[in-house]
C-alpha cells in the first residue's frame, strides 16, 4: 500500500544532530560559526575598553582592574582563540575557495592544522604577553 | 531559526531485546530504529544478535539475516547489493552510507571521526537509523520525495540551442573527464542527508546531490544553456547555503566529491562576474 493511502499519521522526522557522526570537517565548520558569534562579545570587550580610554583616567582604571583580574584574564584568554580560531578558519575557507584542499586527507589535515594552530598561537601570544609584563 | 531538537512524535524511545541465537559464538550486536505508522508509537531502538559466523560480511547481509531469521516485520530498503542501486543508504555508526558496501568490521572503526566526541555502545553494537532528518515511512525507509523533485529542479538533460546533429553529440575526450567524478552519482541521498545546512534549510537548499549533477551539465561541452543554469542558481539558498562542512564528500559511497563540485560552481559564478 502507497505511504499516502494510509490513514494520515504525521511522520516522524528522523534523527540527525543526535546521531550523526562528529567528523572533523564537521567539527570545525560548527567551531568557526560558533567562534563567529562569540566574536560579537569579543569586539564588545574591545569596545568598552575603547570608550574607557576616552571617558579618562577613573573609567580606565575600572576597566583595566577587571580585565587583569583572573576572571578577566581567562575572558581575554578565551577570547584570543576565539579570535585566532575564527581567523585561521577564514584562511581555511579561502584555500577552499579556490577549489583547492578537497581531497580526503587534504580536507582533514586543513581541518586538523587550523585547531592545533589556533590553540598553538595562543597559548604563545600569551606567553609572550606573560613574559613581558 | 533552525531547530536542533526532535519533535515530539520523532523522539527516540527503548524497544525490544530479540534474544541471541542459539549456539552462536561470534555475536554482533545490532540497535536498529523501528517506526510503524500504524501502531501510533513513537519511534523505538530494537537491539538484535547475528550471529557473525552465519552471516556474510556486509551490514545488508547482517540486516536481511536479521529479516530471514529474527524479525521479518522489519523494513529496509535494498536491490543490487553491489553498490550500485542506491536503495540500501542509511546511516550506520553515525555516517551515511549503502548498507551493501559498508563492512560489520569497517563502520565500526571510522577512520574520520573526532576521538572523545563519538560515543560507543559499551556492547559494541552497530547502531543503524534512516537517512538523517527526513520524514520516515517505515523503519529504515525515508521519504526521498523533496530529494528527488530537487535533483528534477537542475533539469539533469542535455540542453541545446544548435539544431541536432545528424548523429550524436560529439565531444572531445578531454572534455569528456570533466565529466568524471560527477556522472556516477547513484542518486542515494547519502550526501544530501548528512549535510547539516540541508537539515536546517532542506526546503531552500538544493543540497549537494543537486548541485553535483548541476555541475554536472553546467561543465559539459555540449550543454548550450550554461548561463541559464547559473542564473537559476544564483540565490542566496539553491546553491549558497553550501558551507563547506563537507559531510557530502566524507559520506559518498562512490567516493564522488559533491563539495569541491559546489566550490567549481561558486567559482563560476564569480568568474562570469568579473
Amino acid at each position: 500500500m502507497a505511504p499516502n493511502a494510509r490513514p494520515t499519521v504525521a511522520p516522524p522526522l528522523s534523527p540527525h544532530l543526535q546521531v550523526y557522526r562528529w567528523t572533523w570537517t564537521m567539527l570545525m565548520s560548527i567551531l568557526n560559526r560558533a567562534t563567529g558569534a562569540a566574536l560579537y562579545g569579543g569586539t564588545l570587550l574591545v569596545t568598552i575598553w575603547l570608550v574607557a580610554l576616552a571617558s579618562g583616567p577613573k573609567a580606565y582604571g575600572a576597566v583595566a582592574w577587571f580585565f587583569g583580574s583572573w576572571i578577566g584574564l581567562l575572558i581575554l584568554f578565551g577570547y584570543t582563540w576565539v579570535l585566532l580560531n575564527h581567523m585561521l578558519g577564514g584562511v581555511r575557507h579561502f584555500i577552499w575557495d579556490t577549489g583547492r584542499g578537497f581531497e580526503p586527507n587534504e580536507r582533514m589535515a586543513l581541518s586538523r592544522l587550523s585547531l592545533i594552530a589556533s590553540v598553538a598561537l595562543t597559548l604563545i601570544i600569551w606567553a609572550i604577553a606573560l613574559l613581558l609584563h | 531559526m533552525a531547530q536542533f531538537t526532535l519533535p515530539k512524535n520523532s523522539q527516540i524511545g527503548e524497544g525490544k531485546t530479540w534474544p541471541a541465537p542459539e549456539g552462536a559464538k561470534n555475536v554482533q550486536v545490532f540497535r536498529i530504529y523501528r517506526w510503524n505508522p500504524d501502531d501510533g508509537l513513537n519511534p523505538r531502538i530494537d537491539t538484535y544478535h547475528v550471529d557473525r559466523d552465519d552471516c556474510g560480511p556486509m551490514v545488508l547481509d547482517a540486516l536481511i539475516w536479521i529479516k530471514n531469521k529474527v524479525d521479518a516485520t522489519l523494513v529496509f530498503r535494498r536491490s543490487c547489493r553491489e553498490g550500485i542501486c542506491g536503495s540500501c543508504a542509511m546511516n550506520m555508526e553515525g555516517q551515511n552510507s549503502l548498507a551493501c558496501t559498508m563492512g560489520i568490521d569497517e563502520c565500526k572503526s571510522p577512520d574520520n571521526a573526532v576521538p572523545f566526541l563519538n560515543r560507543k555502545d559499551k556492547d559494541g553494537a552497530i547502531r543503524i537509523y534512516p537517512l538523517p532528518h527526513m520524514p520516515v515511512i517505515k523503519d529504515l525507509v525515508p521519504d526521498l520525495t523533496n530529494f528527488y523533485a530537487q535533483h528534477a529542479a537542475i533539469e539533469p538533460w542535455l540542453q541545446t540551442e544548435t539544431p541536432a546533429p545528424e548523429k550524436e553529440w560529439r565531444q572531445t575526450p578531454e572534455d569528456r573527464t570533466k565529466l568524471d567524478g560527477l556522472y556516477e552519482c547513484i542518486l542515494c541521498a547519502c550526501c544530501t542527508t548528512s549535510c547539516p545546512s540541508y537539515w536546517w534549510n532542506g526546503d531552500k537548499f538544493l543540497g549537494p546531490a543537486a548541485l553535483l549533477q548541476a555541475y554536472r551539465w553546467l561543465i559539459d561541452s555540449r550543454d548550450e544553456n550554461t548561463g541559464e543554469r547559473l542564473d537559476a542558481l544564483h540565490d542566496p539558498f539553491r546553491l549558497y547555503r553550501c558551507h563547506t562542512i563537507m559531510n557530502c564528500a566524507n559520506a559518498c559511497p562512490k567516493s564522488l566529491n559533491p563539495a569541491k563540485a559546489i566550490a567549481e560552481i561558486k567559482k563560476m559564478m564569480v568568474e562570469r562576474a568579473v
